[in-house]
C-alpha cells in the first residue's frame, strides 16, 4: 500500500522572495526530481514548480521515505539555501488532501489569478517531464492524469475563465497609466518565453514606435521579434537598450538579478531621466527589488500584477462555486476508483481463499459420507458457499463503504492482510499495471 | 458698486461650484457615471452663475471707461472663473478625471473673498495702461499657475497610487497619466510664466512712472515684490526642467505647487496688505 505525500509552498504562503529561492529555474526541476529519484528509487515523484508555486508530490511506501523533513533537507541541499530561509512557509498535505489539491490546483482554484489557464498547461507539463524519468508510477500516474481531465472540465465547463484579466491586461493597463500615448515609446522585452510572448502580444497592440527583443538565444529573440515586427537585439549590450526603452518586460530564466539598482541608477542620466515602465515577471526575479525605489523608475512583479487580476474575481463567484463542485466530484470518483483498486483484489482474494477452504473440507466431508448422492451433495456444496458468503458479506461491504484513500479502509486492508495473511498478487491481479494506466478509462 | 444681488448670484455660485466639488471627491467612494456627469453639471452651473455675475457688475458700472479687472471683485471673480471653466474644459474628455478636487476648492474661495473684499473701490491706478495690463497678466499668471498647482497635486497623488500598488488605492476615477498631467503642468507653467514676465515689468514700469521716473523708497524689501521674485523664480526653475532632466516629474509637481502658494502669498500681499506695497 502507497501513501501520497506533498510539501510545498505557494502565494498565500510565502512571499515572492521566499518563492524565488526555492524556485526551479530551466532545467533544475528534471534535475531535481532525478536526484530524488537516485536518493529514493522506489518513490514516486513530479515536482510543479511556476511562478505562484513550488510542489513536490511523492508516492511511496507507508512506511518508507522520504518523509517530509527529508524533502525539506533536499530543497534546502538542492538550492543551497538552509531550510530556515523557507521551512515556515511550507504546507504538508498526504492522501486525500493531496488527491484534493492537486485538482484545486489544476482547475486553478489555488491560483493568484482564479480562472488562469496556464497552470493547468504547467501541471501537464510537471507530470510529462517526471512521466518522461520513469519517476512517475501506479499512483502518480492516474493521479495527475485524473488531475488535468480535471482541470479541462473545469475551465471548459464553468466559465471560471471567461471575462477575468489578463496579467498582460494589467501591465497594459498601468502603462496607460503612466504614458499618455505608445507612438514615441519603445518596449524592450529581455527573455523570449511565453508568458513574454503573451505580454508583448498586448503592447504590440498599443503601436509602440519600436519593439525590441533581448534573449541570450539570439535565434528565439529573432523569431519573437518577427512574430511583432520587432528588432532582435544583443543581450550583451543589454545597458544601451535600457537606455532607450520606455517599458521593459523582463521573463528570463536567470537565476540572480539582470538589472540591478546599482546598474539602472547609472543608466537614469543618460534616459534623461524620463519614466520607465520595468513589468517582472519572471521567477526568480530579473529585477532587484530596490531599482523600483528610483525616482520616475516604476517596477511592477508578478504578485503586484496578479493582485489586481486576483482583485476582479468577486464577479465570478458562481463560476468559482461550480468549479468547486466539479473538483469535489471528481475527488470522490478518484477515491471510490482508488479504493476500488487497492481493495477489489484483496475481496478478491479473501473470497477465493475462504471458498477454497470451505471447498476442501466440503471434499473431506463427503469422503467420510460415501452412500451420499449427487443432489445432496450439490444441497451441502451450496450451503458451505452461502456459509462463506454470509459470514464475508459484513466485513466485505463495510470495506467498500469506507471513505478514504487511506483512511479507515487502508487500515482494514492492512488488517485483513496480516490477520488472514492474504498474500500479494501480482501487478496484473492487482486490477492494473505498475504505472496505472490500465485503469485510466475508469479513472475519468 | 456691488450689488446685494450680484453678492446673492456671487455667493449661489460658490455654493454650487462647492458642491460640484463635493460630488466630484465622492467619487473616490463611489465612482459612478451619474455623478461624473452630476458633478460636472452643477459645476458648470456654477461658473455659468460667476460668469453672470461678472457680465452684470461690469456692465452696471456707471459711464463707459470700464476697464479691466479694475476692482477686487471683478479679479477675484474673474479668476474663479476662469480657473472653473478651464479645468471643466479640460476634463470634457475624462482623460484627467481629478483636477477639480484641486481647483474646485480654490475658485470657491476666490469667489467667497470677491463677496467679503470685493466691495472695494476702484483704485485711482487702473485707469492707466499700464496698470490693467499689469493686474490681467499677473491674475492671468495666477491663474495659469493655479492650474498648474492643481496639476502638480493631480500628478503627486497618480504617482503615489502608482507607487503604492494597491487595489484600495484604486479607487475612484481615474486621474490620467502622469505624462498628461506633467504635459498640463508644463503648459500652464509656461503660460503663467510669461504672464507672470509681463506682469512683473509693467508692474514695475507703472511704479517708475507713479513715483516721477525712480523707485519708491523700501521698494526692495517690499513683500510684494519678494514674493513676486520668488514666484517668478520657482517658475524659471520648473520651466528649466526640459534642459535639466533630473528636475522632473515630483520635483516640478512639488515646485508647482510650492510658486502656487507664494502666488497666493503675493496676491494676498497685495490686496489685503495694501501698506506692504501694495494695493498697487
Amino acid at each position: 500500500m502507497q501513501r501520497l505525500a506533498l510539501l510545498g509552498l505557494n502565494h498565500a504562503t510565502a512571499p515572492l522572495d521566499v518563492r524565488e529561492k526555492i524556485a526551479f529555474a530551466g532545467g533544475e526541476r528534471d534535475r531535481a526530481v532525478a536526484a530524488l529519484r537516485a536518493r529514493y528509487p522506489e518513490t514516486e515523484v513530479a515536482l510543479v514548480s511556476t511562478c505562484n508555486r513550488v510542489e513536490l508530490y511523492t508516492a511511496r511506501a507507508v512506511h518508507g521515505h522520504p518523509r517530509a523533513e527529508e524533502v525539506i533537507s533536499f530543497l534546502a541541499e538542492f538550492h543551497s539555501v538552509p531550510p530556515t530561509a523557507f521551512e515556515s512557509h511550507l504546507y504538508q498535505k498526504s492522501d486525500v488532501e493531496v488527491v484534493n489539491h492537486l485538482f484545486t490546483v489544476a482547475s486553478s482554484l489555488d491560483s493568484m489569478v482564479l480562472g488562469e489557464t496556464q497552470i493547468l498547461g504547467q501541471v501537464r507539463e510537471a507530470y510529462d517531464a517526471a512521466k518522461a524519468q520513469g519517476a512517475t508510477g501506479a499512483l502518480l500516474n492516474p493521479l495527475f492524469q485524473k488531475a488535468i481531465a480535471v482541470g479541462k472540465e473545469v475551465m471548459a465547463g464553468t466559465g471560471i475563465a471567461e471575462g477575468r484579466l489578463s496579467v498582460a491586461s494589467v501591465a497594459v493597463d498601468y502603462a496607460r497609466r503612466i504614458f499618455d500615448h505608445f507612438g514615441d515609446k519603445t518596449v524592450l522585452s529581455i527573455g523570449a518565453g511565453k508568458m513574454a510572448q503573451l505580454v508583448l502580444q498586448s503592447f504590440a497592440q498599443l503601436g509602440p514606435k519600436r519593439l525590441m527583443v533581448c534573449n541570450r538565444s539570439a535565434d528565439k529573440a529573432g523569431q519573437l521579434a518577427a512574430e511583432f515586427g520587432g528588432d532582435a537585439v544583443p543581450f550583451e549590450r543589454l545597458g544601451d537598450h535600457l537606455v532607450v526603452a520606455d517599458i521593459v518586460v523582463t521573463s528570463t530564466g536567470a537565476h540572480d538579478p539582470i538589472i540591478t539598482k546599482r546598474m539602472m541608477a547609472g543608466l537614469r542620466k543618460a534616459m534623461r531621466y524620463r519614466p520607465i515602465f520595468l513589468i517582472d515577471i519572471a521567477l526568480p526575479r530579473d529585477v532587484e527589488a530596490g531599482v523600483g525605489e528610483l525616482e520616475n523608475v516604476y517596477l511592477y512583479n508578478i504578485d503586484d500584477l496578479q493582485q489586481v487580476v486576483a482583485g476582479t474575481m468577486t464577479q465570478r463567484q458562481g463560476a468559482i462555486d461550480a468549479a468547486r463542485a466539479v473538483v469535489a466530484r471528481h475527488v470522490d470518483q478518484f477515491l471510490a476508483w482508488q479504493r476500488a483498486r487497492e481493495m477489489g483484489p484483496l475481496i478478491d482474494r479473501l473470497s477465493k481463499r475462504y471458498h477454497q477452504l470451505a471447498s476442501e473440507e466440503l471434499a473431506r466431508t463427503l469422503n467420510k459420507l460415501p452412500g451420499i448422492g449427487e443432489p445432496e451433495k450439490a444441497h451441502l456444496a451450496e450451503l458451505t458457499r452461502r456459509i462463506v458468503n454470509k459470514l464475508l458479506h459484513d466485513p466485505i461491504t463495510r470495506l467498500r463503504s469506507s471513505e478514504s484513500l487511506h483512511g479507515p479502509s487502508g487500515q482494514y486492508l492492512h488488517a485483513l492482510e496480516q490477520l488472514f495473511k492474504l498474500e500479494r498478487g501480482d501487478a496484473a491481479h492487482d486490477g492494473g499495471d505498475r504505472n496505472g494506466e490500465v485503469d485510466r478509462g475508469h479513472a475519468e | 458698486m456691488v450689488t446685494t444681488g450680484q453678492i446673492v448670484v456671487l455667493m449661489l455660485a460658490a455654493v454650487l461650484l462647492a458642491v460640484g466639488w463635493g460630488l466630484s471627491l465622492a467619487r473616490v467612494w463611489r465612482d459612478g457615471e451619474g455623478l461624473r456627469l452630476a458633478a460636472k453639471a452643477v459645476s458648470w452651473l456654477g461658473v455659468f452663475c460667476a460668469t453672470g455675475v461678472l457680465v452684470w457688475h461690469i456692465l452696471s458700472r456707471p459711464g463707459n471707461n470700464w476697464v479691466p479687472l479694475e476692482d477686487n471683485f471683478e479679479a477675484l471673480v474673474g479668476l474663479a472663473v476662469l480657473l472653473g471653466a478651464f479645468v471643466l474644459y479640460v476634463q470634457r474628455a475624462r482623460t484627467v478625471g481629478p483636477l477639480d478636487w484641486f481647483t474646485l476648492p480654490v475658485a470657491v474661495v476666490l469667489l467667497v473673498a470677491a463677496g467679503i473684499f470685493g466691495a472695494t473701490k476702484p483704485q485711482p491706478y487702473v485707469d492707466t495702461t499700464w496698470s490693467w495690463v499689469h493686474r490681467v497678466s499677473t491674475f492671468g499668471g495666477a491663474a495659469a499657475f493655479a492650474i498648474a498647482g492643481a496639476a502638480g497635486g493631480l500628478y503627486l497623488l497618480a504617482n503615489r497610487r502608482l507607487r503604492r500598488k494597491d487595489l484600495k488605492a484604486d479607487a475612484g476615477p481615474r486621474l490620467g497619466s502622469l505624462e498628461r498631467i506633467e504635459r498640463i503642468t508644463f503648459t500652464a507653467v509656461t503660460l503663467g510664466f510669461a504672464l507672470l514676465t509681463v506682469g512683473l515689468v509693467t508692474g514695475l514700469v507703472r511704479a517708475v512712472r507713479e513715483n516721477g521716473g525712480r523707485m519708491g523708497p523700501g521698494w526692495e524689501t517690499s513683500p510684494k515684490v519678494l514674493l513676486a521674485a520668488a514666484v517668478w523664480l520657482v517658475y524659471a526653475v520648473v520651466l528649466h526642467s526640459p534642459i535639466n532632466p533630473s528636475f522632473r516629474g515630483r520635483k516640478v509637481a512639488m515646485l508647482s505647487i510650492v510658486g502656487l502658494v507664494l502666488m497666493v502669498g503675493t496676491l494676498v500681499a497685495v490686496n489685503l496688505m495694501p501698506a506692504a506695497g501694495g494695493s498697487r
